[in-house]
Formats: C-alpha cells, sequence, structure tokens
C-alpha cells in the first residue's frame, strides 16, 4: 500500500489542493502503516486505528476556506451542508471540529465523526478523510470536501462579503497568486478525430489527462466519449480521467451488448446528446467557478421552487452557454442537457459541471470548457468586486 | 417500539405448538434483525445435526420491513447447512416478509419435526398448524395456488420432501431462499408451507429524517450505472454481467476448465429481453425490479443460472436454459448447485449432459431416483462417490458461482473465507473488481484484499440484518442506510456501529464453523484454480491463482480477524464476550 500512498499523496501535490508539508497519510491491512508530515500521520494513525476502515488521509488544505466556512457559522453548528449537487450526492454534510474544542487527542472524537461520514474539517489543523477500502478513496473524499468547501466559501462571499479578519488579505492572495490562467494552450489535439479504435483511445486517454492537468475536475470526476460508426467510447464510472488506460468502454448505440454497464453513469446523456446534435466528442467536468456561477439566480427569493438543482424547468444563461437543471446519472441531466447543448456546444448542470462538445475533435470541446470556465471566473469576480 | 414488534412465533412441530414470545430489545439492538438475529437465536442449537428434529429453522425480518425503505421488504432464513455443515444463512425478498412484520413479528422460530405433513398458518394474531397431506409431492406452483387464499405463501417443492442437500424453500412471488438447502431442513420437518398475512404497520419515529434518507438513497440509485443505467440490472437483470463476464474471461466453462465461452451471447442480458419478452418484475416494493419474466409471467434465470446451465455445461440454447430454470424453481432446488453439480458429473464422466438431459436429471435429483439419488448430494459427495474428489467445484462443499477466481483475486479469498461456503455474496468483490463500486480496486492483485474482504464481510452481515438488498450498495452505503435506521427506530446507528454489528455476526458464524470442526483446511479453493490457467484472449491473461500469495493473504486475513494461524479462535469463547 505504501506505493498508493506515495501516489496519491503526488496527486495531492499536483492538483495543489494541499499544502506540501501538511499532507499525511495511514493505511493498514494486517498492520498500520503512516506517512508524511509527522504530526498529521501520528493523528491519521490514531484515528484509523479506531475505524474499520482501509485508509485515511489527513492533510492541511492550501487555502483557508473550510476554516473560513467553520468561523463563519453560528456557534450551535455543527457541520456544512454543500449545495453543489456531486458533494451533496455522495457527502450529504461535512461535519467540523472546532479548535476550542480539541482537547488532548482529537482521534477518538475524529474516529467518531468519520465513523458516520467520509470527510471531517479540523478547524486550524485539516480535512481528514477516509477511505472504506482503498487509499485511493481516501484521496477521493479527500478532494470532494475540498471542492466543497471552496464552492459554498465562493458562494457564501458572494452571498455575504467578508465577515473575518484576515478574509479579505486570503481571498485576494487566493486570487492573485493561487488561481492560475487558464488556457488549453501547450495542448496537442487531434485536429479530427479518426475512425479507428487505438487512435481514439490514444486521444481519450490524453484528453482525460489534460482535464485533470488543467484543474477542470474534482479530484479526477468527469467524463469523456467520442462516437465511431455504431460505438459510443466512454470513459468509465469512477475512473480516473488521468489514468484512463483499460478503462474506456466501447458501448454499441444499439445497446446490443451491455459490457457498457461499467461506463460513466452520464451514458445517456452522452448517447442522447450525440443523437440530438450530431457532434464527435463530448467532454464533462467540475470546473469550480462554473459550479459556483451555475446556482446563483436572480429569481431565488420569488421562486416556489425549494430543490433547484433538480426541479428547476428553466433554461438560463451564462456568457451564451445554457444552464439547466437535473440530477446525475438516471435523475435528468440526460433529458435537459441535450435538447439545449447544440446551439453554443456547451451547458452547464445546475450546480454540478459543464458538458461540452466537439463536432470533429477535443480541441474545440477542451477549448469550450476553458471559455466557459474563464468567463465564470471573471463573472466571479466581477460580481464580488460590485457587491464589495 | 419503533422498527421491531420485539415479537418471536416459536413454532414447536414435534409439540404441535405456537406461541408469541418476547425478543429482548437489546439483542435486537446488537443484532438488527434477519441473519443477525437468526445467528444469535441459533447460539444454542449451532452444535446439532442439520436434520435433527431439535434443529431450529428460523426466518427473521429486519428493523427496515415494512416502512418503505428502499429494497428492505426482505427476510433471512437461518439454521445449519445439510450441503456444506456450516451456519447457514439466505435472504430472499418478496412480500411475504412484509407480511411477516405486519403480522407483528420480529421472526418465525420453528424447531420440532411434525409426524405428519403440515403446514404453518399466520394470520396476524392467530397461528395454526394444519394438516398438508395433500399437498405433499406437489411442486411448488400448485402449492402457491393452493394455499393463496391465505396471504403470502413460502413452500418446498419434492427436492425439499426429499432431502435434496441443495433444496430450495421457494418464496410464493418467485423469490427463493437457495444454496445451502434449507429446504431440505424444512422438509424433514415436514413442513410444507408458511403462510402468512397480517395488517400491522412498522412505525417510523421520524418521518422527515427518514424521508431525507431515503430521497438520498434513491439519488444514489439514479446516480449508478450498475442500478439504474441504460445498461444495468435494472433494464436487464443479472444476466447484464454476461456480457461483461465474457469480456473480463471469467465467466466458469464447461465446470471450470475454461473461462470464456463463445456462445454467451445466446444468453446475454439483450438476447434474454429479445428472446423472451422480459418484462420487469422485482420484490415486493423494490425500486430496482431487477427480476425479469417472460411475457407469460415466467420467471426467467438470473445470470448465475444463466451461466451455469449454460457455459457451465457447454449449453447455449437459451429456451433449454430458461426451461432448466424453471424445472428447479417448481421442484425447489437451487439453480447453481444443480448445474455445477450435473456439470462437475459431466466432467467425471467425460460428457456434459445436453439439454433433454439436463431436465431428466434434474427430475431425477428432485425425486433422489437413478442417478440423481447421487446427484442430489452436491458435488462434492458425488464427486467422492465417483472416486474423483477434484471435478466438485465448491468450497466447503458449497458449488461455487459464476465468477471465476481466477480472474478476480478478492473472489478468490472471499470464496475461502465466506462463512457459508462457495458464495459470492459474502464479501461481494465483484462490486469492486468489476462494477467499480464504490470505487474500482485491481481484480488481479492480493494487495489490500485481506483487509477490503473483511470489511466487505462486516458491511454485508449488517445489510443482510437490516435486511437489505446487496444489490442497493452498488449505490448506496451504509451511511445512508445508518440514517434510515436511525429514522425507522430512533437509535443512532452510523456505519461504523453497524460494521461492528456485522464484525460481531461474522465471529459468531465463524466461531459455530470453527466449534464444528472447521478450520484452515477448509478455507480453501479447489486445487484446479492453483495449476490451471483460465481462458485468456483479447489482451488479457488469466494465469492460475499464486498459492503462496493466496496463502499469505489468508493469514493476513486471519490476523485482521483476530484468528489463529489454523483460522481458529484459540481456546478464546467469543461468545462469552458478546451480547
Amino acid at each position: 500500500m505504501r506505493d498508493q500512498i506515495d501516489k496519491y499523496m503526488g496527486k495531492l501535490l499536483a492538483d495543489r489542493s494541499a499544502c506540501p508539508d501538511g499532507i499525511a497519510f495511514a493505511a493498514q491491512d494486517d498492520v498500520l502503516i503512516t506517512a508524511g508530515a509527522p504530526g498529521l500521520a501520528e493523528l491519521a494513525g490514531n484515528t484509523l486505528s479506531r475505524l474499520n476502515s482501509l485508509a485515511l488521509v489527513a492533510a492541511r488544505p492550501s487555502l483557508p476556506f473550510a476554516d473560513f466556512l467553520i468561523a463563519r457559522t453560528d456557534a450551535e453548528e455543527e457541520c456544512i451542508v454543500p449545495q453543489d449537487t456531486e458533494t451533496r450526492t455522495f457527502l450529504h454534510d461535512i461535519p467540523f471540529l472546532r479548535q476550542k474544542d480539541l482537547s488532548g487527542d482529537p482521534a477518538p472524537v475524529l474516529a467518531k465523526l468519520l465513523g458516520n461520514r467520509k470527510g471531517v474539517i479540523v478547524e486550524g489543523v485539516g480535512i481528514v478523510a477516509v477511505g472504506a477500502i482503498t487509499v485511493e478513496q481516501a484521496f477521493i473524499n479527500y478532494s470532494s470536501v475540498f471542492h466543497s468547501t471552496f464552492v459554498k466559501y465562493l458562494q457564501d462571499v458572494l452571498a455575504d462579503g467578508f465577515r473575518l479578519p484576515g478574509e479579505r488579505e486570503a481571498f485576494e492572495a487566493f486570487r492573485s497568486q493561487w488561481l492560475r490562467p487558464l488556457s488549453a494552450a501547450g495542448l496537442d489535439f487531434v485536429p479530427s478525430l479518426p475512425g479507428d479504435k487505438e487512435a481514439i483511445l490514444a486521444e481519450i486517454e490524453r484528453v482525460g489527462r489534460y482535464t485533470v492537468e488543467r484543474g477542470l475536475v474534482d479530484s479526477f470526476f468527469g467524463n469523456i466519449s467520442a462516437v465511431a460508426g455504431e460505438l459510443i467510447y466512454i470513459s468509465q464510472t469512477a475512473a480516473s480521467l488521468d489514468e484512463l488506460k483499460g478503462c474506456i468502454d466501447p458501448v454499441p448505440a444499439d445497446n446490443s451488448s451491455t459490457t457498457g454497464i461499467t461506463a460513466s453513469s452520464e451514458l445517456l446523456a452522452h448517447r442522447k446528446i450525440y443523437e440530438q446534435t450530431g457532434s464527435r466528442v463530448i467532454l464533462h467536468g467540475h470546473p469550480k467557478f462554473a459550479v459556483v456561477m451555475s446556482m446563483l439566480c436572480d429569481r431565488k427569493k420569488e421562486c416556489s421552487i425549494k430543490d433547484c438543482w433538480k426541479d428547476c424547468p428553466h433554461v438560463r444563461d451564462l456568457g451564451g452557454t445554457p444552464v439547466v437543471a437535473g440530477e446525475i446519472g438516471a435523475g435528468g441531466l440526460a433529458k435537459r442537457v441535450p435538447p439545449v447543448i447544440g446551439a453554443s456546444g456547451s451547458a452547464i448542470v445546475y450546480g454540478h459541471g459543464v458538458f461540452t462538445l466537439g463536432r470533429e475533435g477535443f480541441g474545440e470541446a477542451f477549448a469550450t470548457m476553458v471559455d466557459v470556465e474563464n468567463f465564470c471566473r471573471e463573472e466571479y469576480f466581477r460580481r464580488v468586486e460590485e457587491m464589495l | 417500539m419503533f422498527g421491531w414488534t420485539g415479537k418471536l412465533l416459536h413454532v414447536d412441530l414435534t409439540r404441535g405448538t405456537c406461541e408469541r414470545r418476547e425478543i429482548p430489545t437489546e439483542i435486537l439492538h446488537a443484532y438488527l434483525g434477519g441473519r443477525g438475529l437468526g445467528v444469535r437465536l441459533m447460539r444454542d442449537f449451532f452444535r446439532l445435526d442439520p436434520f435433527d428434529p431439535e434443529m431450529p429453522i428460523i426466518f427473521a425480518v429486519g428493523p427496515l420491513c415494512g416502512t418503505n425503505s428502499p429494497t428492505a421488504a426482505r427476510l433471512a432464513c437461518v439454521s445449519r447447512s445439510p450441503l456444506t455443515g456450516t451456519i447457514y444463512d439466505c435472504s430472499a425478498g418478496g412480500r411475504f416478509a412484509w407480511r411477516l412484520k405486519a403480522a407483528g413479528l420480529d421472526a418465525v422460530f420453528i424447531t420440532g419435526q411434525s409426524d405428519r405433513p403440515v403446514f404453518l398458518a399466520i394470520d396476524g394474531a392467530r397461528t395454526e398448524l394444519l394438516p398438508a397431506g395433500a399437498l405433499w409431492g406437489k411442486g411448488v406452483k400448485e402449492t402457491v395456488a393452493s394455499l393463496k387464499e391465505r396471504g403470502s405463501v413460502t413452500a418446498i417443492g419434492p427436492a425439499g420432501e426429499n432431502g435434496v442437500l441443495f433444496a430450495n424453500i421457494m418464496m410464493g412471488e418467485g423469490n427463493s431462499i437457495g444454496r445451502g438447502g434449507l429446504g431440505a431442513v424444512m422438509g424433514g420437518k415436514r413442513l410444507k408451507a408458511i403462510t402468512v398475512q397480517g395488517e400491522g404497520t412498522t412505525p417510523v419515529a421520524d418521518r422527515e429524517r427518514f424521508e431525507a434518507a431515503r430521497g438520498d438513497v434513491m439519488r444514489l440509485f439514479r446516480a449508478s450505472p450498475v442500478i439504474f443505467g441504460e445498461l444495468g440490472i435494472s433494464e436487464y437483470g443479472t444476466p447484464a454481467l454476461v456480457d461483461l463476464m465474457a469480456q473480463r474471461r471469467m465467466a466458469p466453462t464447461e465446470n471450470f476448465r475454461a473461462t470464456f465461452f463463445a456462445d454467451s451471447g445466446n444468453y446475454s442480458g439483450p438476447a434474454i429481453k429479445r428472446e423472451c419478452g422480459a418484462k420487469k418484475e422485482g420484490c415486493y416494493g423494490c425500486p430496482i425490479q431487477c427480476k425479469k419474466a417472460s411475457a407469460q409471467g415466467e420467471a426467467l434465470p438470473e445470470y448465475e443460472t444463466v451461466n451455469h446451465f449454460g457455459a457451465l455445461n457447454g449449453i447455449s440454447d437459451l429456451h433449454a436454459i430458461v426451461r432448466a430454470n424453471s424445472l428447479c424453481n417448481e421442484l425447489g432446488m437451487d439453480t447453481i448447485s444443480a448445474a455445477a453439480t450435473l456439470s462437475a458429473f459431466g466432467e467425471a464422466r467425460g460428457r456434459f449432459p445436453d439439454p433433454t438431459e439436463v431436465a431428466t436429471l434434474l427430475a431425477d435429483i428432485a425425486c433422489r431416483r437413478g442417478e440423481g439419488e447421487l446427484l442430489s448430494l452436491g458435488s462434492r459427495r458425488a464427486a467422492e462417490h465417483l472416486g474423483r474428489r477434484e471435478v466438485s467445484m465448491s468450497v466447503k462443499s458449497l458449488e461455487l458461482p459464476a465468477y471465476d477466481p481466477r480472474g478476480a483475486y478478492g473472489m478468490a479469498l472471499a470464496y475461502a473465507t465466506s462463512n457459508r461456503g462457495g458464495c459470492h455474496l459474502r464479501a461481494y468483490p465483484i462490486s469492486h473488481e468489476i462494477l467499480r463500486k464504490p470505487v474500482p480496486t485491481d481484480r488481479f492483485s492480493f494487495s489490500g484484499k485481506a483487509r477490503i474482504i473483511k470489511i466487505a464481510e462486516d458491511v454485508n452481515a449488517a445489510v443482510d440484518s437490516l435486511v437489505a438488498c446487496k444489490f442497493a450498495f452498488f449505490g448506496a452505503t451504509l451511511e445512508e442506510y445508518g440514517e434510515l435506521l436511525t429514522a425507522v427506530t430512533g437509535v443512532e446507528y452510523g456505519p461504523e456501529l453497524l460494521k461492528t454489528i456485522g464484525e460481531r455476526i461474522y465471529l459468531t458464524e465463524r466461531f459455530y464453523n470453527c466449534e464444528n470442526g472447521f478450520s484452515r483446511a477448509d478455507d480453501t479453493l479447489p486445487e484446479r484454480f492453483f495449476t490451471e490457467p483460465g481462458s485468456g484472449g483479447e489482451g488479457i491473461d488469466v494465469p492460475p491463482v499464486d498459492r503462496e500469495r493466496f496463502s499469505e493473504e489468508l493469514q493476513k486475513y486471519y490476523r485482521i480477524r483476530g484468528l489463529d494461524e489454523n483460522g481458529s479462535f484459540g481456546g478464546r469463547n467469543i461468545l462469552e464476550e458478546i451480547p
């Protein structure tokens, strides 16, 4: 398991979600092992040894948003409730421990919280996330909590402004130092995707890697596909977009085989998009600013719909990209995205992520996703400045 | 009390008595229901021979049954298996479980032996033992039809009456209590059937919390390609796995001599849908509806069944496979063990049975006549009698299902450690090794599998005690089901506590087995898997399982479980340590 720990420690460094000197893992098979920053490693080991799970990560996030969220909550609150679809679906809520409530060894109380939820925020310490059966799962859960707190904090700032000492400065540092320009520059794409299987698989693998490397997903989730004749080549469910070799299912258009049962949960959406647009490729990611902006709605006060993320029937607009509601998988997204995505080549799903198309290859789809996220980023900061 | 009724119906067939008894609340809280409760109630009886008249057979529902918790209209049947000699439980869905709860019962505990065929009739608070002489010898359909006015029916067929060691107990709606031969235990008691109806409801402690948790579960079902995906089990039933197992080169073929059957497309999910007009059916109240029926209403075979009456016996005729499935259901026999026993017999004699002979042999097995007398004992005993012990592809005498262990090493380990013998459902590593849920693991690696299997065994013991369907966990987790349980019962249960309960149940079962002589020597696979490769192809190599790594991982598993090198408790009596 040490190789797995090394691998996912590397991923946390690569995606810059954790401080380089603040990452630790613990894993247990018949023996418990720990690795990383000594203090956190001890906490990770002491916590995991109390759990009937295989792995745990304890890391200090590279942004202070999680701590700010805790400090901004009322004194009686014990958890953060994320609003974005992905994290709400899988995390439900994120419990936290306040610094003032920590005394002695926090491992017992931490283990108790992790006995009920996948990730916990410990104020002043970091995010602690558990992996029930793999080290990768601990990494995914850490990333989900990081993504969720990122999105929620940006939403809260836009709604309520800064409320704590140091928030404004941290936010400015985030904007000027942590964020990097987003572009497709320097990436190679096959201009017109050929029809042969090997070339298609190679291009999907490469573009999947680009999508992770440019930060267009949380952890490594999202999905990607290309159509060739009667086959849709689509990434498998729970596949790392940056490691797609061997994880792409060829699915017959007529459903004459069920080998694609392991395909992405968005297979139906992809199929219907192809049917309605005639596009060649589809890229789906979870770029953070698009997720944040998709949840802003001017009509919330007068609207009677409460579960906007699944029930909103309206098509809104973000810089020319339609925004629709819909749950993931068989829950509605597959109905609402296909009719609206053709005109602009992109669509945003409320609180979830972005779908983009390519008529010939992935270059267009990738560039469109970058454009959508850049528009949302700029629009977000424009609104923050306007509000402040 | 919310969730539970706190009542058990104690039936003594020898004395002809039925009485309602209290179940201590602390036992319900510690074991939940279903499998856990049944295993706990076996504590004073687990050493008895399976056919000893005093050996109980227990039907237990769970605290979620009677609510609209997804997939929870289920029960567990628990006793000691005459096929394996192990403690045994089987989970089954259907209206029967729901009505048992509605009759105000958490469990029915049946002991003794009637001197004549009877059936047990439960109608709310009223319970009777009634003559079943006219039903004895009848098939399952006729038996169910005769009794349906009395509510939901569970019954045995001729196989159970005649003591076939893999006889099922069949639920009236087409579900079965399968694999370990509990139908023979019921038959040995001369209990032909149980009918039940009731009007009671299961109160929910916190309705708002319940609805929120239910919404979370359903959202995860919709997000799961395996459950509600367009190629998933809701659409095609478990035969959706046929194409996948063929592609992964791990479909047991010709008694596990190969792992790829070129004609498996004849009985794939899409083929069954096309050829049989398969329509959705399922357990009562289940949103998934993974069972399929023909246009005429005939229950269609599951994945395990199509593979074992198909590839395992070299048969490619879908309609012959459907007929074999129907025949097993009518006679009350387990399809996996029946087909695997025929396959072992086929290898031993040098010829697998053709479709016509399959039908003849199945009838002979149920009636224990001709060659059926020997085959009714299951593959291990039959193979030993034929002097070919090696052709029985079983673990602890339970025939292996349709996932070749050379294609998934977690599955290899889990077959060996399963407390009820060669079963895929105890740890269900296919979920992550093949179906990528909750996350994928490397199927050709043992790394981490000892811990993973241990955790999964604990989780599934809890799931079987809720009682929920394991297919629900292709989407949801114990987090959401813990919320449901808390909302229903008013008692706080989280995933970690549920795993602790599962561990308690698992260790109890293991202890029973060890006390009955099981040890490390029984925790292994048939020799073939260590010495012969599977059918590689399309870039996939299927080598034999590495015996040394297998043994190493098994020892890790023992250490994680707190067992000694022999897989035993080293003189420790864990029953004294747990409620």
